[in-house]
């Protein structure tokens, strides 16, 4: 059991990694020029997939085949952002595409993976204060529960504003342009 | 800085390929994972946190520490880290895009070729990233590739977190960049 563990997360790594290789979302200069609201691949890439799934989770959701259980919203996942986003944008890649760059010859994502599980490491120590501080008092995280209204009223609009967004940026900034 | 972007493949394949992994590890991971949620990434560096945390004795009974030690998805992310690793090299050899490289070309260009002070950078913006994660229960993979995908309140309170702080950060790290163009 444990080998199948093992082997599924070699497989779905193995493939995540490539493509986010292969489509060049690993690069330095395209994070940093996301950041800097120049370059928008990433962002249509992201968008992309979270279309695409959207439309595919709550089809087969709608058949029976599967139940996404949205997450929670509490104070610890707006801090959180703000905390993990300035790591990001000091670093110039997420934890996934850190992993592919490692791959990729790039030496100092060796260096980020240890101070990633320090940080982890630094959150068990302070989980008690952490808890009390921002993880109490959660609200549902299901849009549609929280309004009252079928699911598709609200996966229809995100998925014609995300789409609008691709269309947007793909029309009025170049991927390929020299920003640094 | 030129960067050669020819060999990259379009954003919506890659976009559309991630959504059918997202889909697929989804009923893997609920079938052997007992997990109702598709890949992730940020559990995988619990793991090894849980590992060092299981060092010291009075960390035994932390439940940050006994949830990534114990439960089995974060084994599976544990391995899904070596496994990025292995795609990331495959992808860059086949498409003549390895390179071993100290620090960022553009982060030497404006400022510096002191690996001292990007690793000093690296550390702090690796234990930010980890802290942040951690309290935001995930990274970008999990809160938005998959949170905003399930319509997620707090993926999408994640999400937006994430930009505003990243933008800050590149704006006060590169102010000047293409002011001049």
């Amino acid at each position: 059991m444990i080998l199948l563990l093992i082997l599924f997360g070699l497989v779905v790594g193995f493939i995540f990694g490539f493509i986010l290789t292969r489509t060049g979302i690993t690069k330095y200069p395209r994070v940093i020029g996301m950041l800097l609201l120049k370059d928008f691949k990433i962002l249509k890439f992201m968008l992309t997939a979270v279309v695409s799934s959207m439309i595919l989770f709550y089809l087969l959701g709608d058949i029976g085949l599967l139940k996404v259980i949205p997450k929670n919203l509490d104070w610890g996942k707006l801090v959180g952002g703000l905390i993990f986003g300035t790591g990001m944008g000091i670093l110039g890649y997420c934890p996934g595409t850190m992993m592919a760059r490692m791959g990729e010859g790039k030496k100092e994502t060796i260096l980020a993976l240890f101070g990633m599980a320090l940080g982890i490491f630094i959150y068990a120590l302070t989980i008690k204060t952490v808890k009390q501080l921002f993880l109490l008092g959660e609200i549902n995280g299901d849009i549609s529960v929280l309004l009252g209204v079928n699911r598709w009223f609200i996966i229809i609009p995100a998925v014609l504003i995300f789409s609008a967004i691709i269309y947007f940026v793909n029309k009025n900034f170049d991927d390929n342009k020299k920003i640094f | 800085m030129d960067i050669d972007n020819s060999k990259e493949w379009h954003w919506f394949k890659g976009g559309i390929l991630v959504s059918l992994l997202s889909v697929a590890t989804f009923f893997i991971f609920a079938a052997i994972a007992e997990r109702n949620y598709p890949f992730g990434i940020t559990a995988g560096f619990g793991f090894i946190a849980a590992k060092f945390g299981s060092l010291f004795e009075g960390l035994n009974e932390n439940p940050v520490i006994k949830r990534f030690g114990e439960k089995p998805d974060a084994l599976i992310e544990f391995f899904l880290l070596i496994g990025l690793v292995m795609g990331g090299y495959t992808a860059s050899k086949l498409s003549n895009t390895f390179s071993t490289e100290n620090i960022p070309a553009v982060w030497e260009k404006y400022h510096g070729k002191s690996l001292v002070i990007r690793y000093i950078f690296v550390l702090i913006g690796s234990i930010l990233l980890g802290y942040g994660a951690a309290l935001a229960g995930g990274c970008t993979t999990e809160n938005i590739l998959q949170g905003w995908a399930h319509l997620s309140l707090g993926s999408i309170a994640a999400g937006i977190s994430f930009f505003a702080a990243g933008i800050v950060t590149a704006k006060i790290l590169y102010p000047k960049v293409g002011r001049t163009q």
